[in-house]
């Protein structure tokens, strides 16, 4: 299927299941704000490498914060609610604690609960102290520039979906790099999910295995255009570059909302920017639980 | 809303506990059996059928008419369903909450929702001594839950109060926040003389103090994050009634030192 001079493969992009937890990060300004949340999202691209693959969904008015400051949501995701607990203890001790006027929040709401202030609490020393309102507790910390306010748990749902992807192939890297930026931009107005990789792209794609003991994940040599011939390659004779879109989501439904976004935006540009193709990354079905197929998700 | 209307039909002349009015013993019991309750508190023996008429169908809300500052304990033990009065209450309304609410519209006697651990309690008028208290033999007043009090609050509210809120649209009396060990307690015209007197932790705010005990430091101004999420609690739990946000900055006692010493007196003025 062509559409606006794009080839639409007729394949589907094969997602896991995962468990996905959030904060609400407050700050003076949003400037702060964002820099405790970008910090906290840094090193969290890929689970298997990074442990937790973590991003900003979006920013918050003074109106949907607990405490009536500029915010934002952070979503996280890891391979089990325990996994995401450690992940999440760790970031935001050393990234949400650390910054200047920050407070955090729970970002998810569910029956499950997982500690969010509960290890950071022991930074105040003793000083610390909890303020329990209705059925939500914060902890006081005292810090050099006041106090840290951090809730006591946050939800965690383990009916998230990681990995949901949408490749694009073109021959212009340039522009393939433009209309991914706005394939994210697209997918960032989609509530409930990140993209966790750098910008929200990734050029380095991988496939399961590699010929090094080890080694659990290898460059996706069927899609790398400069090994097209050595390899039983994917790309076309024209493709000169391939980017990749990740994306978590809270629900499945998400994850589809926001690729249908992305491929939205990209069929809307068109090839005018150099994008020959769109594609999925899948391991034949057999891995993943959730299967996005594209022929779906088209405007 | 359905529920059972009692309306009192005399003045009692002795002290009446209300304690078994629940709208949980209400929903387990005939209603003929409720009105053989004993509620007296002398030899007399006082039926609850004897002082009261009833209207209506059970349900979630019980509704008290006439109500005069004899009848005790009412709400206690409360789990589900609200308790509206009409009128005064005495002793130990709302003892020992734990969920639903109670109204009170009229005026309320001491140990107003002592031992509470969740649950809402909102009273029109005033309400007398040790608000969210304790009796003998509690190892805690207050454990959780809101008590709203649209008028006064007598002395030593929140004694021995581990958690919950208490916000007073009036003046709170003397000794406020005594033996404290958590929680927060919020009026909008000040506290009386000697406010956290061995206070562990726990917030006690308002616009000012009569006297302080020498064992409260100044621990300066600050702007303090918490505050604005207690305001939007009480927006959330009050709606137009909530009171005014708390100010950006507020002069911070830290006290009481002659104990643990993490609770705070924070003056809003």
């Amino acid at each position: 299927m062509k559409i606006n001079g794009i080839e639409i493969d007729d394949t589907f992009a094969e997602a896991f299941g995962m468990a996905g937890t959030g904060v609400i990060i407050t700050a003076d300004t949003m400037k702060w704000a964002r820099v405790a949340a970008v910090t906290m999202s840094g090193f969290g691209t890929s689970v298997i490498g990074a442990g937790a693959e973590v991003g900003i969904d979006r920013e918050l008015s003074p109106s949907e914060t607990p405490d009536g400051r500029p915010g934002v949501r952070v979503l996280l995701f890891g391979f089990s609610p325990d996994a995401a607990a450690n992940q999440l203890k760790t970031r935001v001790g050393q990234c949400v604690l650390t910054s200047p006027g920050s407070a955090c929040y729970a970002g998810v709401e569910s029956e499950k609960r997982i500690g969010l202030g509960k290890g950071p609490r022991y930074f105040g020393d003793g000083f610390q102290t909890a303020k329990k309102l209705g059925d939500r507790r914060y902890w006081r910390i005292p810090v050099m520039d006041g106090e840290f306010v951090i809730e006591e748990t946050t939800g965690v749902v383990t009916d998230a979906v990681g990995g949901g992807n949408i490749l694009m192939l073109g021959n212009d890297r340039a522009g393939l790099l433009q209309t991914a930026e706005a394939a994210v931009d697209a997918i960032g107005n989609v509530p409930d999910v990140i993209t966790p990789f750098p910008g929200g792209i990734v050029r380095s794609g991988s496939k399961v295995g590699s010929k090094y003991k080890g080694a659990i994940a290898s460059t996706n040599d069927a899609f790398c255009p400069t090994l097209r011939g050595r390899v039983k390659s994917e790309v076309g004779p024209d493709t000169i570059a391939v980017l990749e879109i990740v994306i978590d989501g809270l629900t499945s439904k998400s994850v589809a909302d926001a690729m249908r976004a992305g491929i939205k935006t990209v069929l809307e540009i068109g090839a005018a920017k150099g994008v020959t193709r769109i594609t999925a990354g899948n391991y034949g079905g057999k891995l993943g639980q959730h299967h996005y197929k594209l022929r779906e998700l088209l405007p | 809303m359905s529920g059972l209307t009692f309306r009192l039909t005399s003045a009692p002349v002795e002290r009446l506990d209300l304690s078994t009015l629940t709208p949980k013993v209400l929903a387990s019991t005939p209603l003929a059996d409720v009105l053989k309750l004993n509620v007296g508190t002398t030899k007399s023996g006082v039926k609850l059928g004897d002082v009261f008429t009833v209207s209506g169908k059970p349900g979630d809300t019980i509704i008290i008419e006439g109500s005069t500052n004899k009848l005790d304990f009412v709400g206690t033990d409360l789990e589900h369903g609200s308790v509206i009065v009409e009128g005064d209450v005495g002793v130990g309304a709302g003892r020992n909450m734990r969920s639903g609410r109670l109204d009170i519209r009229g005026d309320a006697g001491a140990l107003l929702g002592s031992g509470i651990g969740g649950g809402e309690i909102y009273v029109k008028g005033s309400a007398g001594s040790q608000v969210g208290g304790l009796t003998p033999g509690d190892k805690f007043g207050m454990t959780g839950g809101l008590i709203v009090i649209d008028g006064q609050a007598g002395d030593r509210a929140g004694d021995r109060m581990r958690r919950g809120t208490i916000f007073i649209r009036g003046k709170c009396g003397s000794f406020a926040g005594s033996r404290m060990v958590g929680g927060t307690i919020w009026t909008e015209l000040g506290f009386g003389a000697d406010p956290g007197m061995l206070l562990r932790r726990g917030t006690l705010i308002g616009p000012s103090v009569d006297q302080f005990l020498p064992t409260f430091v100044d621990a300066g101004r600050h702007d303090l994050v918490i505050l604005p999420i207690l305001s939007r609690y009480l927006r959330e739990k009050l709606g137009p009634k909530a009171p005014k946000a708390l100010p950006g900055i507020v002069r911070k006692y830290a006290g009481d030192l002659a104990t643990v010493g993490k609770g705070e007196i924070l003056i809003t003025a």
